[in-house]
């Protein structure tokens, strides 16, 4: 037997599910636009239907329902997509990095313009072609002079530039590690709260979705990894667990690079800064340098014409076996009678073994390049020889001298064989590595860093895109799941809608029901 | 699985397909406003190594044309200067012979004896001819004249101007020599038939009137006459050579620009099409876009 409210009472309750799901669906609406928001779903179950244990147990057949009743509301997310989007997230992260970076390099080596480095070394060049034309012509001294200073700030600018970008990046971590730990304060705290409202029974969806939230952002930043515990997420970020539970393991810098030393940073913006600023900066910087030295130091083949006379006491590889000659008065062989090829230092090297017009006595060649701060020559610290910025005549230009014994030596101006040689190197093999193998020219060289700078860029520009896609195609695959479908919400809104006006009309009926029964029938006793 | 469609789908993709055509454009417009195809190394990476090579020699070959003007202008002041030379030569022979003639007085040798010497002393300027300041006769001592008497010179004859070679790069591999020494052209000090040293000789004979000596030089005025010449055609030689490496480097210059234009420059007819047609498409997105937008079952609900 029923009670007499039993269908108010189902009526009650199917008022109340269905106010629930259109505050569910009016929630969803609201957040139709939140990031990191997932729908949510009223779950719906006929409530217990009444037959209870008792001594009267009715022998009827069937039992009587109760109406409906919520059991939960749920968000709607699948883990699956979350870890295949995080991970594309982290590698878009780490190329959108390396491509930005790719992007500086070029800016920096400003190539092909009429600006660039290698517009100063043709200038370079061209400047000794014309200071062979007219040896003694000071105002072509002064232009090789301001071409060679031109160069060398040119380096210089590119050095530093690059230092600059190197130290950005660096600074970059830092600052990234800041946001890397705020975020991670965030999943721990609401782990904490997530873990609390779970206690008491509910089911916190939206503190959910901001934890995951988080978690996406994070993954943007390094390679995160996210296990789900008893007591909330724990969050491994580059192989190092960095919250569990509420507990957060703050990520250093420090920590930072020696994970991407050791392999277990392997994507992310973070990656992408270390990986760019130890591959790519460092890679161009020592580039940079190897051909700033070079051009000072590296080993070249020449041929000094004959009539040449070498300085007093001048060292000179020669000959097949490469062997070590002293020229000098007393071996009797400073004058050259025939052409000789040998293998000098550089320009530097090739400076040397020339005159210059300072001073009465003839007076040989000095360093041509130096460095600023008397290490080695790098980019960086390349400059023209003090001497030579104070007095432009100390650039050697002649291979001859006239006159016999120290004394009554003169300089033969016109004699322009080094300038010659120096014009000429824009086209002869330079010691590049190592083992000082005569391999490129130092145009090429340039080229060769230009020509890989753009491969890698491209490259860079390609895989940064693909992986933009790829991460597009796995949220849209995340939003095709939990994103709000507006048109799903209002034809919700109109099935809850009118779920909820036909259990008003079911109450209205019962109340009627019972009007009849109570006022309307035997109306004893009145 | 159905897939479900979402608000939020549609608005990334589109956001994401408009981003795409408005990078296109952007490219597009920018390779259309800079006319070259070529604005960073990552356009096209082995274009750009080529571009550069392109630019470098470009560089190289004016430098060659400027030097080989210089080399020009060498040669052709040094042809000038030698014309006079020969002149000079002929006037001397003229006289010569004039004077060879027994039957003059010694009043008229002593008259072309005065001519005599001062077509030595033409010589001897001809000598020390400077071009911008350089003595185009002395070799690599251009900055001193060569023929100077000193306490230890006492005579043109006994000076050997230097015979170092004044060379210009103008090509790769060739140091072009533009000078010709003033050892080669009126003669070293120990040949019979230098310049200076005949004219002492005529000058001598003609003093003491001695028609066999003076015939005598006719022979050394002859053989320096010849190898004048021969310096002159030498020139000559060298000019021409000069004048096809100039004509070689101007064909090259064209050759590399036309290649550079090629690889550096963009298409601009073809880019505007493109560009076109690309503006269509952004447009035709963005219109189907603020419809797509627009509707939901809001719209259609009263």
């Amino acid at each position: 037997m029923v009670s007499t409210f039993h269908g108010i009472e189902t009526a009650k309750r199917s008022l109340n599910t269905q106010t629930a799901a259109l505050n569910t669906t009016g929630h969803n609406i609201s957040n139709a636009n939140t990031a990191g928001y997932s729908r949510q779903v009223v779950s719906m179950k006929a409530s217990e239907s009444m037959e209870a244990y008792g001594l009267n147990r009715s022998v009827v057949r069937g039992q009587m329902g109760t109406g409906v009743e919520f059991t939960a509301i749920e968000r709607v997310r699948q883990t699956f997509l979350d870890d295949q989007y995080r991970n594309e997230s982290s590698s878009q992260g780490g190329w959108d990095i390396r491509y930005d970076t790719l992007n500086k390099l070029e800016t920096i080596m400003n190539e092909p313009s009429d600006t660039g480095i290698r517009k100063v070394m043709d200038n370079f060049w061209d400047a000794w072609s014309d200071l062979s034309q007219d040896p003694q012509d000071v105002t072509n001294r002064k232009i090789v002079k301001e071409t060679t200073l031109a160069l060398t700030d040119a380096m210089n600018q590119a050095s530093k530039q690059l230092d600059a970008l190197s130290s950005d990046l660096t600074s970059n971590v830092t600052l990234k590690t800041t946001e890397m730990n705020s975020l991670l304060q965030s999943v721990a705290d609401l782990n904490g709260n997530i873990y609390k409202l779970e206690q008491i029974g509910d089911n916190p969806n939206d503190l959910r979705d901001q934890r995951d939230y988080a978690i996406d952002q994070l993954s943007k930043l390094a390679n995160v990894q996210v296990t789900q515990l008893d007591n909330g997420y724990q969050v491994t970020v580059a192989g190092q667990v960095a919250v569990a539970g509420t507990e957060v393991t703050a990520i250093t810098a420090a920590g930072l690079e020696a994970a991407y030393q050791g392999g277990t940073l392997t994507g992310g913006e973070v990656y992408g800064m270390i990986l760019s600023r130890d591959k790519y900066v460092a890679d161009y910087k020592s580039q940079m340098d190897q051909l700033a030295n070079t051009l000072a130091n590296g080993n070249i083949e020449i041929t000094l014409p004959a009539g040449t006379v070498l300085p007093e006491g001048t060292v000179l590889n020669s000959g097949v076996n490469n062997t070590a000659v002293t020229y000098s008065n007393a071996n009797n062989n400073r004058t050259l009678t025939a052409d000789l090829k040998v293998t000098v230092q550089g320009i530097n090297g090739l400076h040397q073994l020339g005159y210059t017009l300072s001073g009465t006595t003839p007076e040989k060649g000095g360093a041509f390049f130096t460095s600023k701060d008397g290490a080695a020559i790098t980019a960086g610290n390349i400059t023209l020889n003090k001497d030579i910025q104070d007095d432009p005549n100390k650039i050697a230009s002649s291979l001859r001298v006239d006159g016999t014994g120290t004394a009554n030596e003169k300089v033969t101006i016109g004699n322009n064989a080094l300038a010659l040689t120096m014009a000429s190197l824009k086209n002869v093999k330079f010691g590049f590595n190592t083992t000082q193998a005569q391999t490129t020219t130092v145009d090429d060289f340039f080229s060769s860093i230009v020509g890989q700078l753009g491969v890698q860029t491209k490259e860079a520009e390609r895989q940064s895109q693909n992986a933009q896609l790829l991460t597009e195609q796995v949220d849209m695959n995340r939003q095709s799941v939990s994103g709000v479908s507006l048109d799903e919400e209002m034809s919700n809104m109109i099935k809850f809608q009118h779920a909820y006006s036909a259990a008003s009309r079911f109450m209205t009926t019962f109340d009627q029901l019972l009007d009849k029964l109570i006022n309307g029938t035997g109306r004893v006793g009145l | 699985m159905p897939i479900r469609v979402t608000s939020g789908m549609t608005n990334m993709q589109l956001l994401s397909n408009l981003n795409r055509n408005n990078n296109n454009m952007g490219k597009m417009e920018n390779q259309i406003s800079t006319g070259r195809k070529l604005n960073k190394p990552s356009d096209d990476p082995v274009g750009v190594t080529y571009a550069l090579r392109y630019r470098a020699e470009l560089a190289s070959n004016e430098q060659y044309k400027t030097n080989s003007d210089a080399a020009i202008s060498w040669l052709d002041f040094t042809d000038t200067t030698m014309q006079q030379a020969s002149d000079v030569m002929k006037r001397l022979k003229e006289l010569t012979v004039q004077a060879s003639s027994e039957t003059l007085p010694q009043s008229a040798l002593d008259s072309i004896k005065l001519e005599v010497d001062q077509l030595k002393e033409q010589m001897m300027n001809i000598g020390n001819s400077q071009l911008r300041g350089k003595y185009v006769f002395n070799g690599q001592n251009y900055d001193q004249a060569p023929y100077q008497l000193s306490a230890t010179v006492t005579s043109y004859d006994q000076i050997n101007p230097d015979q170092g070679a004044v060379s210009y790069a103008i090509g790769d591999q060739d140091a072009f020599r533009v000078n010709t020494s003033g050892s080669d052209f009126f003669g070293k000090s120990t040949e019979a038939d230098n310049v200076f040293k005949v004219i002492d000789s005529l000058s001598a004979a003609l003093t003491n009137g001695n028609s066999t000596a003076i015939s005598s030089q006719l022979s050394s005025i002859e053989s320096r006459f010849t190898k004048m010449q021969t310096s002159l055609s030498e020139v000559g030689a060298r000019t021409n050579r000069v004048e096809l490496v100039q004509s070689r480097l101007d064909e090259r210059n064209l050759n590399l620009t036309t290649l550079q234009a090629k690889t550096e420059d963009a298409d601009v007819a073809s880019l505007m099409i493109q560009a076109t047609s690309a503006q269509t498409i952004y447009e035709a997105a963005l219109k189907s876009s603020a419809k797509i937008m627009q509707p939901s079952l809001m719209d259609f609900m009263s």
